[in-house]
């Protein structure tokens, strides 16, 4: 694996630029250092819900050595990547590249399909999730999942669905009240539902739904968002109220996304993983993918010269 | 010369033609059922009356041959312990085949045979209940209501898992993915998610069901088989509605006739309202 | 690449590139007259090359705006989008270069009919011209093929124009006391710096070549740190 693969913290110091010495600059690095692109100027959009909520920094995710089958069928060969904490980093590529398999491997829903498999290392902190004596259902806590259809649990109320991480599961000592307006708030969804949490959850717009089922992802205090394109199914506004959702919970999560949307991926995403084929092509902070790519499969892909 | 052709006259008559002939079709059908509600009213309506539901049958002959009380209980207290026995069954049937055995072998024989099961007639319910549970007197009785309730309840078994199942089936995956995603174990999400999600049409199949077991003759013939006075003690002999029409309608007694077609009226005013019930009960469905 | 995905895009980006690159045309044809009318003090052709510069700032601006669509309409990223960025600086490069071409034909008419010429500065001044035209259809050819190694050469091309433009400053300084001599010798050391600016203008586009090829922006040479050149 080179090293472009093993992306450290984005605070590793970026050698200089030495101006004309064409041996010193590897690739990639342009000559004036681009602006550091995830630098929190502006704060959540409820900063004190998030400064109650806890959990302001979170761990990444280090993948070694991932391999995957459905059955006979080879989907993930051996990807090997980290993903960095509170930052957000896109996987893209083409259908069938393995991208969602990937993620549905990080929070291990993808062995829930039958005939399943994943071997490798995922290490969430030190704790490796595929290890021999881990609760899936643990791991599942820590990563939480939002998916490409918003499926608020129809029979629920809004308040319900948004505390139903913690009420079928059993958690208690939680004041569910105030738990779910920190996580309605998070999810920018409180001021437009406050007066009516116990409507049903589906009486909600697809854009609002989806809002919903982040609030109920994070109201279990995950340390990891995992996304499977999820405003594939949403109209423009939304997606964009999204995206900005996103770039606020990545002070308290760190954030992986599926999407098809290359422009998505561009404008929200610090670094971009492409995948071709199962496999990781290439791992560089995102400017870098989208400007000067360092392998020509990326380049073909992201200027859409092949489909 | 317009673009837009008009439609051509060939084209509307055999348009014309095809919706009489799915009329006519429609029409056809509908007779026979007109003419069984027809006949139905017509000779049962005149049997009911107060005494018609208050009273047991006295079994005479002649003179005062009472009402059908016993049997109306009768059928609803065996259909009420059938669908006990039935109901969880298919129900837990059903979730197995859906949520644990999807893709499996096994699961797929299951299911093979649920099937098979749909299509026995009922009478081969009737006298294996007959064969296995009366003679050999189990319970300490011969005939009794609760193997009456056993025979109907294979019946429905079938019914209600195959209903089970497809109701089950429509529930999205995205809702089981979505709990399971929030790190609930499995059978929290069947239990907590997908049963409460499923649940109108769950117990609109279990109606059907119900409803279907109801107008059963052939089990209870060889399990309950008959009795004039009511008892609510299931292990003894116990009356119902199917058995008493039965019994009535071949006497040569022309009120007994027409008390067994009030009996026949009863029964599909019975069947009826389990029906309704669970029309309405669908409707607040949300899948 | 047979039928390309974006085989409308693809085919915008080359029209737009293929006009703004015959914009260099234009600058030689310029070019190539202004010498002339230098040599030949020809004065209605100094008019003429100042008049055709309108030709020039039309074709930027035709490219310019056929730029801003792609932008807007194409969303063009990583090789697409250096190239159209390219293009915007080479547009502005090529801009310059004609506008040194009429500073150049401006001073005709001011030497007046029978200027005391004096052929070591002349020469020296034609030679200027020749190789900067050169340098021209070397940049041209450079940036159509995306030839680094040919964008890099340029530097060495221009270091000769360099020299002669020293040449002729030093020629100037010395060239006496007769005050019309000096003012001519005057003008002349305001044509080689204007015939030197275009090699530079041309030396640019090569540092253009060489981002689209490598992502990487180099100035070829710095000015402000002579001793570190290529």
């Amino acid at each position: 694996m080179t090293d472009e693969n093993h992306l450290g913290t984005m605070d590793d110091q970026r050698p200089p630029a030495t101006g004309s010495d064409p041996a010193a600059a590897p690739v990639g690095a342009p000559r004036a250092p681009l602006p550091d692109r995830e630098a929190p100027t502006a704060p959540a959009h409820d900063g004190a819900a998030a400064a109650v909520l806890g959990k302001q920094t979170a761990p990444g995710i280090a993948v070694t050595d991932l391999n995957a089958h459905y059955g006979a069928q080879h989907a993930i060969r051996s990807v090997s990547l980290d993903y960095a904490p509170n930052r957000v980093t896109a996987m893209i590529g083409p259908s069938g590249s393995g991208k969602s398999t990937v993620l549905r491997c990080l929070n291990r829903m993808h062995e829930e399909i039958p005939g399943a498999v994943a071997t490798g290392k995922v290490m969430l902190d030190s704790d490796d999730i595929y290890g021999p004596s881990v609760d899936v259902v643990a791991v599942r806590r820590a990563i939480g999942m939002v998916f490409q259809k918003p499926n608020p649990f129809p029979t629920m109320s809004i308040f319900d669905n948004v505390a139903a991480g913690l009420k079928l599961n059993g958690i208690r000592g939680v004041d569910l009240k105030e738990r779910v307006e920190q996580s309605l708030r998070g999810a920018s969804l409180w001021e437009e539902v406050k007066d009516r949490l116990q409507e049903p959850g589906i009486g909600l717009s697809g854009g609002q739904q989806q809002r919903l089922c982040i609030a109920r992802t994070i109201a279990v205090e995950p340390q990891v968002i995992l996304m499977d394109e999820p405003c594939s199914a949403l109209d423009p506004i939304a997606t964009l109220k999204i995206e900005e959702l996103i770039a606020d919970l990545k002070q308290r999560f760190t954030i992986v996304i599926v999407t098809h949307n290359m422009q998505q991926a561009a404008r929200v995403a610090d670094t971009t993983a492409f995948f071709l084929s199962g496999e990781l092509i290439e791992h560089a902070p995102t400017d870098q993918v989208f400007t000067n790519p360092g392998d020509s499969r990326t380049e073909e892909y992201v200027t859409g010269k092949f489909g | 010369m317009s673009a837009l052709a008009g439609v051509s006259s060939r084209r509307r008559s055999t348009d014309q033609v095809m919706r009489g002939l799915l009329l006519a079709g429609t029409l056809i059908a509908l007779v026979p059922l007109i003419l069984v509600i027809y006949y139905l009213l017509k000779k049962g309506l005149g049997a009911w009356s107060w005494d018609f539901f208050t009273t047991d049958p006295t079994g005479n002959f002649l003179g005062d041959q009472g009402g059908v009380k016993s049997a109306i209980l009768g059928t609803i207290e065996m259909v009420l312990l059938a669908s006990i026995i039935a109901i969880p069954l298919g129900w837990g049937v059903g979730l197995y085949l859906v949520e644990y055995g999807r893709g499996s072998r096994f699961a797929a024989v299951v299911r093979y045979f649920v099937d098979v099961m749909t299509g026995v007639p009922s009478i081969v319910f009737g006298l294996f209940i007959y064969i296995v549970v009366v003679l050999n007197g189990w319970g300490g009785s011969s005939f009794a209501g609760w193997k009456g309730s056993l025979a109907l309840g294979l019946l429905m078994l079938p019914v209600v898992t195959r209903s089970a199942e497809v109701v089950l089936l429509l529930v999205p995956d995205g809702l089981r993915e979505a709990a399971l995603a929030l790190g609930t174990p499995r059978w929290r999400v069947t239990m907590k998610v997908v049963l409460p999600t499923a649940l109108p049409g769950l117990i609109t199949g279990s109606l059907l069901a119900v409803a279907r077991a109801a107008g059963e003759t052939a089990p209870l013939l060889f399990t309950a088989t008959i009795v004039q006075s009511t008892t609510f003690n299931l292990n003894d002999r116990m009356n119902s509605l199917p058995v008493q029409i039965y019994t009535d309608i071949g006497s040569p007694n022309d009120q007994l006739v027409a008390r067994a077609w009030g009996s026949a009226l009863a029964l599909v005013a019975l069947i009826l309202i389990t029906t309704l019930v669970a029309r309405l009960a669908s409707r607040r469905s949300r899948l | 690449m047979a039928h390309q995905t974006r085989q409308h895009f693809a085919d915008e980006l080359q029209r737009v590139e293929t006009q703004a690159l015959g914009g260099l045309d234009l600058v030689t044809g310029q070019l190539d007259r202004v010498l002339e009318a230098l040599e030949h003090q020809d004065v209605e052709l100094a008019a003429m090359v100042i008049a055709n510069d309108d030709l020039i700032d039309g074709r930027y601006l035709e490219v310019h705006q056929g730029l801003l669509s792609l932008f807007a309409l194409q969303a063009p990223v990583a090789g697409d989008l250096r190239i159209v960025a390219a293009l915007l600086h080479v547009m502005k490069n090529i801009e310059r270069m004609g506008d040194q071409c009429v500073n150049i034909a401006k001073t005709i008419p001011l030497t007046g009919h029978e200027p005391p010429v004096r052929e070591e500065v002349l020469e020296r001044i034609l030679r200027m011209g020749r190789a900067a035209r050169w340098e021209i259809t070397q940049a041209k050819a450079a940036f159509a093929a995306r030839d680094v190694a040919m964008a890099e050469d340029l530097l060495v091309r221009d270091s000769e124009l360099n020299l002669l433009n020293r040449e002729v400053f030093q020629i100037a300084i010395d060239i006496g006391v007769d005050p019309d001599t000096r003012e001519w010798a005057t003008h002349m050391v305001m044509v080689a710096r204007a015939i030197e600016r275009i090699g530079d203008n041309a030396v640019d586009i090569g540092e253009q070549t060489a981002f689209v090829v490598t992502g990487l922006f180099r100035e070829f040479s710095d000015s402000s740190h002579p001793q570190r050149q290529m």
